[in-house]
């Protein structure tokens, strides 16, 4: 993307700083993808689950609308930005029920949704399931532990603890988020990118920002650099012949991961979990070519063995 | 049940995806997989530059396809302004923004030439012949005009009938060295990136 600079703003580009974070907009996070997925599952190979996802995630938009969340205090949250630790960690910290209200909206707009029995069977598991047992599973999931549990409920309880941390990160202005030492995890609440998007648009065209994969919260990260390893060198893209300029895994020849890199240059609406969970034919093949995926996405889970 | 590793764990295949969340709330992840069998894989690179126009030096990115890995002749189809180089914050020139052609130039010299006096034709040279030519004319012209005293006997050990024009889109180091290999020969008319 080329552009001619007007007399003036040479000066104004000289003094502009990159926008290190972009934090969630709690009134179209949801919203957006939702209508992502809609449009991505018409004539799609995997058109079913990705029709269960938009509605998922519309269901996600209107419990995000009616949540109250309370941030932790002023004095957790200075000595977390000294510290540059997360703000709202995933881990470690007390959730308030209010997620499990969220998954109770949340599965009862997808047991309504038109689905195959399995889908309303796994809300009727967590329907029944006791509290202890949700908030276990929610810390295996959050931990990203290799036993998830029941792998059919995992999609619709990482989305309700989607909505409870875009709650609390939408409350957060960037002078709240402190400056981690490492930026291959969130610098609000910890938790591992899915995937990453080049930007288009002022103040962040051309940036490359990665998406937490749990708060929405998107960080700035340098492009032609390995997210997982930092190596700067052996980095390459890789694309399906004759599919879409919008998106590319970027690989590394040092630690043989990949994390898929999106660019709104070539795709206005690509939305980092919507379009990751439709290309998983680009994760098949990059499979093949011997390169793992460094993380996994919030709403497809796979069961080991 | 084995011990599975994240990496493992993580790992996208045909069979992995039989026992995701897909299959597992009742959806066929069959032809996903199923057409993963008519795709191919392109491989492209992104490598960064510096635009070698002027002194201003400017970060690029160019955008290449091609598995250099596999003996394939990689070939550059894209270079734009790097957006995270602090001097341009992706924007460009006029011309570094027609670099691409610039590269693609038919006319473009990609080896030394040597147009003998009084000849009209320039013929390709190598590298060591240029090179090799270059250094006979330097010292043959450092040996008939090297000035190691003045007319008054002040030492001052200069060669002023030779001068250098060093590249633009150099790093300090290269600036360095080129202040050391000139002025040790007792070259003064020179210029290059150092003095930006």
């Amino acid at each position: 993307m080329q552009r001619i600079l007007e007399p003036g703003q040479i000066e104004a580009l000289a003094s502009r700083s990159v926008p290190r974070l972009r934090l969630p907009d709690r009134s179209r996070v949801f919203a957006a993808r939702a209508e992502r997925l809609g449009a991505l599952s018409r004539g799609h190979a995997l058109q079913g689950y990705l029709e269960l996802l938009a509605t998922l995630a519309a269901a996600q938009h209107a419990a995000l609308q009616s949540l109250e969340v309370t941030l932790p205090n002023e004095s957790r949250r200075a000595a977390a930005r000294h510290h540059g630790m997360p703000v709202i960690p995933a881990l470690g910290e007390a959730r308030s029920s209010a997620w499990r209200g969220v998954l109770d909206a949340l599965r009862t707009a997808v047991a309504a949704g038109n689905y195959p029995p399995a889908v309303a069977a796994a809300c009727e598991r967590l329907a029944t399931r006791s509290a202890e047992a949700l908030d276990a599973q929610a810390d295996r999931l959050l931990a990203v532990e290799v036993a998830v549990g029941d792998a059919a409920a995992a999609p619709l309880i990482m989305a309700a603890l989607q909505v409870y941390w875009v709650a609390m990160a939408a409350r957060l202005v960037a002078d709240d988020v402190g400056v981690p030492e490492s930026s291959g995890v969130c610098p609000v609440c910890g938790t591992l990118p899915v995937a990453s998007i080049v930007r288009t648009g002022a103040p962040y065209a051309g940036y490359r920002y990665l998406h937490c994969a749990l708060c929405a919260t998107e960080w700035h990260r340098v492009r032609i650099e390995c997210t997982q390893c930092s190596a700067t060198t052996g980095v390459a893209y890789h694309s399906i012949e004759g599919g879409s300029a919008a998106i590319r895994a970027e690989s590394c020849d040092s630690c043989h991961g990949y994390r898929k890199i999106f660019y709104q240059e070539h795709d206005p609406a690509v939305d980092a979990v919507a379009d990751d969970v439709a290309s998983i034919a680009l994760d098949l093949l990059l499979t093949e070519a011997g390169f793992h995926r460094a993380s996994g996405n919030p709403l497809l889970w796979q069961s080991p063995g | 049940m084995a011990q599975v590793t994240r990496r493992e764990f993580l790992k996208v295949t045909g069979a992995t995806l039989a026992g995701s969340s897909i299959a597992l709330l009742g959806f066929t992840p069959e032809p996903a997989i199923a057409e993963v069998r008519e795709f191919k894989l392109a491989r492209a690179t992104e490598t960064r530059n510096t635009c070698p126009y002027c002194a201003v030096a400017c970060g690029i990115v160019m955008y290449s396809l091609g598995d250099k890995a596999k003996n394939a002749k990689a070939s550059i189809f894209h270079i734009e302004g790097d957006a995270d180089h602090p001097v341009n914050r992706g924007t460009l020139c006029p011309k570094g923004a027609s670099l691409i052609d610039f590269i693609h130039s038919p006319s473009r010299l990609q080896h030394p030439e040597y147009r003998p006096p009084g000849s009209s034709e320039w013929q390709a040279i190598s590298w060591d012949d240029a090179l090799d030519r270059i250094a006979r004319l330097m010292k043959a012209d450092r040996d008939a005009n090297f000035v190691a005293k003045t007319a008054d006997g002040l030492t001052v050990n200069r060669w002023l009938t030779t001068g250098m024009l060093a590249a633009s889109a150099s790093s300090n180091e290269v600036g360095y060295l080129t202040h050391k290999v000139m002025r040790s020969l007792g070259v003064l008319a020179f210029d290059n990136q150092a003095r930006v």
